[in-house]
């Protein structure tokens, strides 16, 4: 269980999980947009409040604690870094941000499985090119992950040391990981794109998709919801709302 | 001599890989160890060079404990052969390869080209020195990963699956090579392998592994031509083990411990000439 | 007129000065379980790939001749266009599967030839319960072992429901007992359904008896084109370099040794017969 347990798709049937790739999507920007937006430590626990209930209806709160272990040491650097070099106050707020958007990615990432992901892109009008490749490098991710690995694996049975010596020696002995690993990834990619040739890729200018996405009236709901929430903010921060009530 | 004493593996993911293994592996052995994919092979052979460490029990190797050393100072004793040569080759050159390996594993300058040069000779890849790796055909790349392993002249070396996807000269050669290896220069060769054939062809020893387990471990001739330990092991008899089981149901002179070519031959010949009087 | 037409091929890859196909002649009929052997090297992977028009749209270099394929002339018709009559399953699984979900990959075929919704999702749950993997339906191809990893590679190639299926040793990075499984699984398809097979394949204890014909490629030439039976009789077969299956290679020993005249054959049961035989006669 690693730091990046929310930030993976789980199959889960929850309102969130059921909810269009397209809404979270909007849910997300929204969540990330008033993470950066605001800088005092009220709104920015209110966001991290909305988001751990978002994370709980998603049934994913297990998860999210253990991304919360992992970033543990993060935040506590963060924290000191900031509370020496700008002010306490400054050092909470900090936390509270990257808190505020790894929470607000977490809602994405645990309930979007990548290949509706690719297809929100295509029903968006990206090309499907384009929005295939994304989905491919997706696809891949734990397969090269585990490669590098087994490189580790192969060069460490070689003598390789990798946590000895000094900064460069520690970059240098990445090399014989790298190399092998570019060189197979490559070679990986064109025996995908025979695959996909002998698959048919590219045969008919207008493809057919199994699944497609539609919208529902929770997702509207949910849009409307969150843009309007967004436009009052908006408002509050940069406009004073006080003068429109006074 | 490597002792593996009760060995238990569990993976992050809570999956026990080996359930208590215990073996003996003496210097200059020659030994095959098999199973289904999924059996243990490979986290069993990751324990020889310290890839991974015990859960429980341990693994001496020469009377170090695995847990108390690296990768690095366990693979001056075994050499750990993978199946994929592409997953570590990256130098410029065949000699930049072997040069890497000796000097991670902290031969001196002076002792580095004459083991540089008798490997790339025991191998044939004299001719290809200077070449960049990359640059040779697949079976080429092979021998240079397994230079790339030998040039250290380990005592114990470990391949996996060395025989996949190889036609009949290029199994033969790689057989002649272990052959030397063991017989000539006296290591211990281990070889894991789900390929009956090959295993039945020229390793003596073989040990089986079902789902974290020892099933059997015994000469070759006897653990292949087991109907009982094939199936518990989810292998395949030998083709030849196949045939001289049928022949020893017709007819009980005929011996049933046969698995490859020249062991039937023998049998033959020893079948005809006592009926010859 | 043939599936598979093959007439005066020669091939050789753009960085390469000798010819890796040499005057290839070859016709290949409709039903057909071909059993394509080979050293490495010998050619017989490059022969494949000029069914499928991966020669020579995607990989460049100097071509002559013709191949048809289900009356398409390849080398005018682009490689995807040609998917609905052959299939190619490739030796690495794992490059072959794009999706996260089996579902999704059995359809992404159908999806790319543009096939209507309802004919998908037909053809899907057909597939899926065919080679008997509904269960795997909704996982994702790394959670899967490399047997099932083929299965489903198997699947999606089969959703097009070609005519021609090409296997690249297919059952390379398996145990025995999955190799056997999948190697049957393919004869069905070629018994059952009718599907003309060619097989690449280095365990020939396993697929000999199951081929209707075998190819031998030596040096980027056909050497030998027959049934198993006749191959097995042919002393170039034992000299070429290729992994002859055990018994054949026995019999064969025993015949110039003892000059028993016994009819080599890749039948477990009639080699018993045979050899019990010649015991009891010299008793």
């Amino acid at each position: 269980m690693s730091v990046f347990e929310s930030f993976k798709y789980k199959r889960k049937d929850t309102f969130i999980h059921n909810l269009d790739p397209r809404t979270k999507l909007i849910m997300v920007i929204v969540l990330s947009a008033v993470s950066l937006m605001f800088f005092e430590i009220v709104p920015l626990l209110i966001i991290l409040v909305i988001n751990t209930i978002l994370i709980a209806i998603a049934k994913s709160l297990r998860e999210w604690y253990y991304t919360l272990k992992g970033l543990l040491y993060l935040l506590i650097l963060v924290f000191v870094f900031n509370y020496f070099l700008v002010s306490p106050i400054f050092g909470i707020i900090t936390v509270l941000r990257l808190l505020a958007l790894a929470s607000s990615f977490s809602v994405f990432f645990l309930t979007v499985h990548p290949d509706d992901l690719t297809q929100a892109l295509i029903q968006m009008k990206i090309p499907f090119d384009y929005a295939f490749s994304l989905s491919l490098a997706i696809r891949f991710v734990p397969t090269i992950a585990q490669e590098s690995q087994s490189i580790m694996d192969a060069q460490m049975s070689r003598g390789l040391e990798l946590q000895k010596g000094s900064l460069i020696q520690k970059a240098r002995n990445y090399l014989p990981i790298l190399v092998p690993l570019i060189v197979n990834s490559i070679r990986r990619a064109l025996q995908i794109a025979e695959s996909l040739e002998s698959r048919g890729f590219g045969a008919e200018e207008k493809r057919t998709y199994l699944y497609e996405l539609k919208m529902r009236f929770s997702d509207y709901l949910v849009i409307c919801l969150f843009l309007a929430s967004f436009l009052l903010l908006l408002l509050d921060r940069y406009f004073l709302l006080q003068y429109l009530f006074s | 001599m490597i002792e593996i004493e009760n060995l238990w593996y569990v993976y992050e993911s809570g999956f026990t890989a080996l359930k208590g293994v215990s073996i003996r592996i003496s210097n200059g052995e020659y030994l095959a160890i098999m199973g289904k994919n999924g059996a243990g092979k490979t986290t069993l052979a990751k324990h020889l060079n310290g890839l991974l460490k015990p859960t429980r029990g341990y693994v001496l190797i020469d009377g170090m404990d695995t847990r108390d050393y690296s990768v690095a100072q366990l693979s001056r004793k075994v050499g750990y052969v993978f199946q994929n040569p592409d997953r570590f080759l990256f130098a410029e050159s065949v000699e930049k390869e072997l040069m890497f390996t000796l000097k991670n594993l902290g031969f001196s300058e002076s002792e580095i080209p004459s083991l540089i040069t008798r490997t790339l000779n025991d191998l044939n890849l004299s001719q290809f020195r200077n070449r960049s790796p990359f640059s040779l055909s697949g079976g080429e790349r092979r021998r240079v990963a397994l230079a790339a392993i030998l040039c250290a002249n380990p005592d114990y070396i470990v391949l996996d699956e060395p025989t996949v996807g190889q036609d009949f000269y290029e199994k033969e050669r790689l057989a002649a090579l272990l052959e030397r290896l063991n017989k000539k220069d006296r290591r211990a060769v281990i070889v894991i392998s789900h390929d009956v054939e090959f295993v039945a062809d020229h390793i003596p020893r073989t040990i089986t592994m079902s789902d974290g387990l020892i099933v059997s471990d015994g000469p070759t001739n006897k653990v292949l031509t087991n109907q009982l330990i094939i199936e518990r092991s989810n292998l395949k008899l030998p083709q030849i083990s196949e045939l001289f089981t049928l022949l020893h149901e017709k007819n009980s002179h005929i011996p049933r411990d046969i698995v490859n070519i020249e062991q039937a031959l023998e049998a033959f010949n020893k079948l005809t000439s006592s009926r010859k009087r | 007129m043939a599936l598979i037409e093959v007439e005066h091929l020669f091939f050789r890859y753009s960085r390469s000065n000798h010819w890796i196909l040499e005057d290839i002649n070859l016709q290949i009929s409709s039903g057909e379980f071909v059993l394509l052997l080979g050293t490495t090297g010998s050619g017989k992977t490059t022969l494949c790939r000029t069914f499928n028009g991966l020669i020579p749209h995607f990989h460049r270099g100097v071509y002559q001749g013709v191949v048809r394929v289900a009356g398409f002339e390849v080398d005018k018709t682009e490689t995807p266009k040609l998917a609905k009559y052959i299939g190619y399953v490739f030796q690495n699984p794992e490059n072959m599967l794009f999706s996260l979900n089996v579902e999704r990959e059995i359809a992404f075929s159908l999806e790319n030839l543009a096939y209507p919704k309802d004919t998908i999702i037909q053809r899907v749950d057909e597939v899926l319960s065919l080679l008997n993997i509904e269960h795997l339906r909704h996982k994702a191809p790394y959670e899967l072992s490399g047997g099932e990893q083929q299965l489903v590679a198997i699947a999606s190639v089969l959703a097009l429901k070609p005519k021609i299926i090409i296997f690249d040793e297919p059952t390379a990075n398996l145990d025995p007992l999955t190799a056997d499984y999948v190697l049957r699984l393919i004869k069905r398809l070629n018994t059952v359904f009718g599907i003309t097979i060619i097989l690449v394949e280095h365990r020939l204890e396993l697929v000999m008896p199951l081929a209707s014909r075998v190819i031998v490629i030596d040096n980027g030439k056909i050497v030998m084109d027959g049934p198993p039976d006749e191959i097995i009789n042919n002393q170039l077969f034992y000299a070429i370099g290729i992994n002859v299956p055990k018994i054949a290679s026995l019999f064969n020993i025993l015949n110039k040794r003892y000059k028993l005249g016994l009819k080599p054959t890749l039948n477990i049961y009639s080699a018993a017969n045979e050899l019990e035989g010649v015991f009891n006669d010299r008793d």
